[in-house]
């Protein structure tokens, strides 16, 4: 079976430790600081000091370096394209009706960074936070069990299904299959292994009902009802001071940069 | 413990065209605690089945009929679901039943779904993980496990919940003769835990773990017997289908000359995946037509990605494959086809088509085949699947879509077999049938390479690859390689 998406990087470190709850928040100011800072350098700032957190919070550079190659694309098409549709200030460069501008640039380089923030903000949670905390940190606030169940699963099983498309593929390519033809045809050719896809998926769904149920999983009627105990959680979160302490700093920051922009106006 | 009167059930026909299948008939037993039993029978014979009726699954969660009575830990299970608590059950297929981020979560989730006060459960995942050898991997995900890793680890997470009656379906089932090794020596603890335990196999050496044996055939079973004089009669055992012992086997010997002219010549290749995993480091061989060759290695070796370079699934990063002859660079894996038949491994995961004769046919159409009809029906009837040629392959058994993809790769009649693992969870009648196509391609002249852990059917091959690392370890005849 294929690998999951998961992005938990395992280590001990103060920023693992960190009560999920309050990193999430964390991750929801951080976006909001993103689109509020209009400084190019405010944003590079905000930036290094996020590589800087993830390094000393021993997350190899090798993690890093993977989510600058996964937002590579998405950079290179912001800086091409952001400049060209959207022109201001001193024309550097005037080909035909596009024009390359001095405003355009910087417009594009701070929408660049100010993307690549918001990915190591998510990265900040997803590399420090294991599935089950994650998933432990929703449903306490407030997320039925299930649907925490019914998100890890998806990440557990997508793979496997992305995993059974291309198996069935070489297990028709391995019997004569070719491509050819136009996309019509190309497409109609792909409409069985979509069925066979459609019809594994939902035997793996059935064999998964049968193991859940099997391993104490109560349908959701019974749920908490003398036929079936309440759910317990081994290793629930709780708040220590330093979660308090760090929620309230987040906080805190958040409440001083709003009011700088609001009364200052940025 | 465990009483079975009279125990009747019947699968809903799979369509409107089928009847409904009978898969046990009048099951009787009874089991005190702390007693083991082994379940002995051939794929399809009923065993999971019995298994799932008793774990309180079928007809609950599957449909169907049954009759009879059945209680386990105190539970009439046909009117009430018992507690995982009460029965575990560990399933046949187990390794795609894990779900959780981490080996000891997944031990955990059970315990937690029970209402076991935390505190409790930090000390039962210890003792489970302890149990079955897992402490060393407890932070690993469950899906980058070994075979024998991912068995032990289900048989841990159900363990854990302490049930007083444990159904273990297929323990060694799927799994390579290490991962059988690792499991068995985790289940040789068991009957001394004072659990009740009812065990499905078809393997003696599974059964040798329980005094006494039934032997289920065709849904029926005898009464419980000691498990000694159940083995020692080897040619009952064979006769349901359950053993096949080596001795009995066809010769698996060339009748035709060596050829001169090449079938797969490999020159150096390289390989490593995107992840940057590097599994072929130079690899050279030449394989003349109408050899048998077995490719023997440890698990992660890179036996499987060479075996997929011989049919294009994979390209080396350098070096050359030639197919009878013939650069195999710039041919696709459905054109090159027509010369190399390829098996898979997992059988279940490669069935797409509606029925099981669509699916022998499917590869018979794809290569403009003349006589399609005629090659469906003849591989149909080789492998014993006339029965099942309108029914769908995905509700089929393992054993039989084993023989649906062996049936679509006989149907095409190639010159070259390669042939991955195809001897993982067969039992005694599933071996004869593929021993039997066997011989009778190697008597057609066929090259036959195949990737195997079993070495007694490398030990019959002209010649024995051992691959360990991404090289060629060793390279000669079986009895120079194998020792």
């Amino acid at each position: 079976m294929s690998v999951a998406l998961d992005f938990y990087v395992h280590r001990e470190s103060w920023l693992h430790r960190l009560d999920p709850r309050v990193k999430f928040w964390g991750m929801l100011v951080g976006f909001v600081v993103a689109f509020l800072l209009s400084s190019l350098v405010a944003q590079i700032a905000l930036l290094l000091g996020l590589h800087l957190l993830l390094l000393a919070n021993r997350i190899p550079w090798a993690v890093l370096r993977r989510l600058w190659r996964q937002m590579a694309l998405l950079m290179v098409l912001i800086l091409v394209l952001q400049p060209l549709f959207a022109p201001s200030g001193a024309v550097l460069v005037a080909v035909g009706p596009l024009r390359l501008t001095m405003g355009g640039l910087v417009q594009a380089a701070l929408l660049a960074t100010r993307t690549l923030v918001i990915a190591f903000f998510v990265g900040a949670l997803l590399f420090t936070t294991d599935q089950r905390a994650l998933v432990q940190a929703f449903v306490r606030l407030g997320l039925p069990y299930t649907w925490g169940l019914t998100f890890s699963l998806m990440l557990r099983f997508l793979p496997a299904i992305q995993q059974l498309f291309v198996t069935v593929r070489e297990a028709q390519a391995a019997r004569g299959w070719v491509a050819e033809g136009n996309l019509f045809r190309r497409f109609r050719e792909y409409l069985p292994v979509l069925v066979a896809v459609i019809i594994g998926t939902l035997r793996m769904s059935d064999r998964l009902t049968l193991a859940l149920a099997a391993r104490g999983m109560a349908p959701p009627a019974s749920a908490g009802t003398s036929e079936s105990p309440q759910r317990t959680v081994w290793r629930d979160l709780h708040m220590r001071s330093t979660d308090w302490l760090v929620f309230i700093g987040i906080t805190l920051a958040l409440l001083a940069i709003s009011f700088e922009l609001i009364a200052f106006g940025g | 413990m465990l009483v079975v009167e009279h125990l009747n059930f019947a699968y809903p026909p799979p369509g409107p065209d089928f009847l409904q299948t009978e898969a046990l008939r009048d099951i009787s037993f009874g089991l005190g605690t702390g007693e083991v039993l082994a379940v002995m029978g051939a794929s399809g014979s009923g065993k999971s089945t019995l298994c799932h009726v008793l774990a309180g699954l079928a007809p609950r969660y599957t449909g169907g009929h049954v009759s009879g009575g059945a209680r386990a830990a105190g539970y009439d299970v046909l009117a009430t679901m018992p507690p995982a608590g009460a029965v575990g059950l560990l399933f046949q297929d187990a390794a795609t039943q894990l779900f959780n981020p981490t080996v000891e979560d997944e031990v955990a989730w059970g315990l937690e779904a029970l209402g076991t006060p935390p505190q409790r459960i930090g000390v039962q995942v210890e003792e489970a993980l302890a149990r079955f050898s897992l402490l060393d991997v407890r932070m690993r995900s469950p899906w980058t496990l070994s075979g024998g890793q991912q068995k032990r680890l289900a048989l841990a997470a159900v363990w854990a919940m302490r049930p007083r009656v444990l159904l273990l379906d297929e323990p060694l089932g799927g799994l390579d003769p290490q991962g059988r090794a690792e499991v068995l020596a985790a289940l040789e603890t068991l009957p001394q835990s004072g659990v009740t335990l009812l065990l499905t196999t078809f393997r003696p050496q599974a059964a040798a773990l329980a005094p006494t044996t039934l032997v289920l055939a065709e849904g029926a079973a005898t009464s419980p017997t000691p498990t000694v004089e159940v083995l020692r009669d080897e040619a009952r055992l064979v006769e349901a289908g359950i053993l096949y012992p080596p001795h009995l086997w066809p010769t698996l010997e060339a009748r035709c000359a060596p050829s001169p002219a090449p079938g797969i010549t490999v020159q150096d290749v390289h390989f490593a995946y995107t992840d940057g995993h590097a599994a072929l480091h130079g690899v050279s061989l030449e394989i003349p037509q109408g050899q048998f060759v077995a490719i023997i290695g440890p698990n992660g070796a890179g036996k499987s990605t060479l075996l997929r370079h011989f049919n294009g699934l994979l390209r080396p990063a350098r070096g050359a494959v030639r197919v009878q002859g013939k650069d195999a660079a710039n041919r696709s894996t459905g054109d090159l086809a027509r010369e190399v038949g390829f098996l898979f491994q997992r059988p279940e995961q490669q069935l797409f088509a509606a029925t099981v004769y669509e699916e022998v046919a499917f590869g018979v159409r794809a290569l403009h085949l003349t006589d399609v009809s005629g090659r469906v029906e003849r591989a149909l009837a080789r492998f014993e699947l006339a029965p099942f040629a309108q029914m769908p392959p995905s509700i089929l058994s393992y054993g039989v879509q084993r023989a649906v993809t062996l049936a679509a790769l006989a149907a095409l009649d190639t010159p070259i077999l390669a042939l991955d693992e195809p001897a993982v969870g067969l039992d005694g009648r599933e071996w004869a049938r593929l021993l039997a196509w066997l011989a009778e391609r190697r008597a057609a002249g066929v090259t036959l390479i195949i990737v195997t852990h079993e070495m007694e059917l490398a030990a019959r091959a002209d010649r024995v690859v051992a691959l360990a690392n991404g090289r060629v370890v060793a390279d000669g005849v079986p009895d120079e390689v194998l020792g």
